[in-house]
């Protein structure tokens, strides 16, 4: 097992290219690697140890043999893990923009919030996000119809606009509150979200799986409602509780599953019957 | 408004010029010239006559280079070129922003500038129909040319566009009132639709107005869409609008002949953004089904469109597309100018007929008195206050010829119809200037002794 230490020594308001510092390039290098080694900034390119201290400890035969550890604020640090596929990043601090784009195995660890663009068109492998993240989490690339394609996302925070924007598959899972759109364009793939939705999830759906827990601040005409679901299954999941179960898009004849919390979202309903039932000790334990 | 007589002391008339005010680029204009001045403009709306025969007012004529007191002082093209030169050649990060009001040709030696020294080339687009441009990269462009409006639209629908204001002629010439070959009658055989938050003065002279909420674009799109598709609109009312007036307004558009969907910044710059656009555009796929449908975005600075489709071509990109490591990149987010700005990125920026003194965000604005700016324009401007060099340009379709894009992507020759001022240049000479002597600088060695040529991978692979 080989870990590589990034201790920070100084920022950059000109954001720091790691998309060739990646497992998969640098599991053979050592020390003196590095330190010849310059890293794209702006349109130039400038020793990595002006940036940063590199320590190597432990022999790789491969990529899956690496741990690459980035200690500081790496909010100007792009394309962190970005392609990778094996082996461990651990960002300690704040990451920028495309962490964990199109990496297709290994895990990518960040303890703080993370820029836009997070697990972009991922296709394996596990992006794991302590803080908040900005918009289109697990998206495509502008002009591209399929985002995530495989793979798990967890977002211990919130996650911004058009998170799961054109997935195709994999999970995404936002523990915090989510914002508009989550799940447009999605065609494939669950995402499930714990705290509120600002408006309109899964808009223009055609298929796949959308699971709120929270409450939703409004939903689209092309969501039919099927009624209320107990203990629903999705993908081989259970969610226990009781849920408003919707199917759309029906705008261009999607078939997508939405379901939300029934109990959070009561004035959905046209009748609520109350029930003393097992399910209050699941929503206390979850209000925990 | 006051009754102004018309103008009868001219020398001369320069007929069939072309308007650089907005995007309609409306060329029947005549100009009426006096001692080398435009001092009457015919046929053109207010807005663009005012843009043409107030050319002199608050007109840069000289260059000037901000000197250690921090006061703009005027000197020779030369200084003043040498010193815009060695900005850009000794930036890491540099941004060249505007290129909507001048012309495609200045454009041409903006991208190979751009290119060679690795810049983000953005125009007005990222602060207007930037959404726009995203949205058709994804869902495709349904257009049609103004001509065939003219002449075959029986429907025409502005959705977050107040065109009486904003394109003053764009309803008299193209849109609503000019009898065209199938539309013999002009405005009677048109109905006018303006879907708009507001009671705007568009929609005082339209047929019918749909006034939903502010902010609920995307809910009412997806209302009329699935209305279309012959489902049952489950609520009372959706976005404000009753149900009952979708399914009237939903049949009202089936019903067209050949309709046309006009959007502007309403649309583009609520809640949704580009995906307010992208199931608009999905709507008039929708509605080619059983009629004829096309979208135009109402674009706004003249040769806006020009750079979109210039940029679109010679790197695929409409906007926005980053140089840095030697090839076209684009992320909305990571490469718009503003977004640039606001993370404190750039160490240079050129600003070619455009002014984001005035409409950029202030944290934008704070980062460009930090950097050395570079201004090309005709007009002293707050971009001005934050210039460090000043290059005065001269006015495209008036002073100089120009190629430029109309919104719906016609290309437009503006001609020339008076001399610049002498002190003054072409954009496209000031920019060819630049781009030869920041070739020159970067040649020399010791100019930027921090530059390092990109290598791209071949680092790794010398490894």
């Amino acid at each position: 097992m080989k870990t590589i230490t990034f201790d920070q020594k100084k920022t950059s308001s000109i954001a720091l290219e790691f998309d060739e510092l990646i497992t998969d390039n640098i599991y053979s290098w050592t020390e003196e690697d590095f330190a010849a080694y310059k890293v794209p900034v702006g349109n130039s390119r400038f020793p990595i140890t002006d940036y940063f201290d590199i320590t190597v400890e432990g022999e790789a035969e491969s990529p899956a043999e690496v741990k690459m550890i980035l200690n500081g604020d790496c909010n100007r640090v792009k394309y962190i893990g970005c392609k990778m596929s094996a082996g461990e990043v651990v960002v300690n601090g704040d990451a920028d923009l495309h962490v964990g784009a199109e990496m297709s195995g290994g895990v990518v660890t960040v303890f703080g919030n993370v820029a836009a663009h997070a697990g972009r068109e991922m296709k394996g492998g596990k992006l794991e996000i302590m803080g908040n993240t900005k918009e289109f989490c697990g998206a495509s690339y502008i002009g591209e119809w399929r985002g995530m394609s495989g793979g798990e996302i967890i977002i211990h925070g919130n996650a911004g606009k058009q998170c799961g924007e054109c997935l195709v598959g994999g999970k995404i899972h936002v523990l915090g509150d989510c914002d508009i759109l989550a799940g447009i364009h999605m065609t494939k793939g669950t995402i499930e979200i714990d705290g509120n939705v600002n408006r309109w999830p899964g808009g223009q759906m055609k298929n796949g799986n959308i699971v709120i827990h929270g409450k939703v601040g409004r939903l689209l005409e092309g969501f039919v409602e099927q009624g209320i679901v107990t203990d629903p299954e999705l993908d081989g999941i259970v969610y226990p509780g009781r849920y408003i179960e919707y199917k759309g898009d029906i705008a261009l004849n999607g078939k997508g599953t939405l379901i939300i919390d029934a109990e959070k979202n009561r004035d959905r309903l046209s009748t609520w019957i109350e029930e003393d039932d097992e399910y209050n000790a699941i929503r206390e334990y979850r209000a925990q | 408004m006051t009754y102004e007589p018309p103008v009868t002391d001219y020398d001369h008339i320069v007929e069939n010029c072309t308007c650089a005010f907005c995007g309609c680029n409306c060329d029947d204009l005549d100009f009426l010239v006096k001692d080398g001045h435009v001092v009457a403009v015919r046929h053109a709306c207010r807005l663009g006559a005012s843009k043409v025969m107030e050319d002199m007012d608050q007109r840069l004529l000289v260059p000037m280079v901000r000197n250690e007191e921090g006061v703009l002082e005027e000197v020779d093209w030369d200084t003043a070129l040498d010193t815009a030169a060695k900005y850009i050649a000794e930036s890491v990060r540099p941004v060249f922003y505007g290129w909507s009001e001048t012309s495609t040709e200045c454009m041409k030696e903006g991208v190979e500038l751009g290119e060679y020294i690795g810049a983000v080339l953005d125009n007005q687009a990222t602060i207007c129909h930037g959404p726009s441009l995203q949205a058709m990269q994804n869902a495709g462009y349904p257009i049609q040319t103004l001509g065939e409006v003219k002449n075959r639209a029986d429907v025409i629908a502005y959705s977050g566009s107040n065109a009486m204001n904003s394109h003053p002629r764009h309803l008299a010439r193209y849109a609503a009132f000019p009898r065209g070959y199938f539309r013999q009658r002009g405005r009677f055989d048109r109905t006018v639709i303006t879907m708009d938050p507001k009671f705007s003065d568009t929609a005082k002279m339209s047929d019918k107005w749909i006034g939903f909420e502010q902010n609920g674009d995307y809910g009412f799109y997806n209302a009329l869409r699935a209305v279309l598709k012959g489902k049952k609109l489950q609520s009372e009312s959706v976005s404000g609008i009753p149900a009952e007036d979708i399914y009237e307004l939903a049949a009202e558009m089936e019903a067209a002949e050949f309709g046309v969907l006009f959007f502007g910044l309403g649309l583009t710059h609520t809640l949704g953004k580009q995906r307010n656009i992208d199931i608009a555009i999905k709507l008039v796929q929708d509605l080619n089904t059983n009629s004829k449908w096309g979208l135009t975005p109402m674009r706004g600075h003249f040769n806006v469109n020009g750079f979109n489709i210039f940029m679109a071509y010679e790197t695929g990109w409409a906007f926005g597309v980053d140089f840095c490591r030697g090839y076209g990149r684009y992320m909305m987010g990571e490469t718009n100018t503003i977004d640039l700005l606001v993370r404190k990125e750039p160490d240079c920026f050129m600003v070619i007929a455009a002014d984001p003194g005035a409409h950029f965000p202030n944290g934008a604005n704070q980062h460009l008195a930090n950097i050395p700016v570079i201004q090309i324009d005709i007009h002293w401007g707050p971009s001005t206050e934050l210039a460090d060099v000043v290059l005065p340009g001269s006015f495209i379709s008036v002073e100089c010829g120009g190629t430029s894009y109309r919104m719906d992507g016609v290309p437009i020759w503006m001609k020339k119809a008076i001399d610049k001022p002498e002190t003054c240049r072409d954009d496209e000479w000031i920019v060819r200037e630049l781009k030869e002597r920041v070739m020159k600088l970067r040649e020399e060695p010791n100019v930027a002794d921090e530059y390092v040529p990109n290598e791209g991978l071949a680092c790794l692979l010398d490894k």
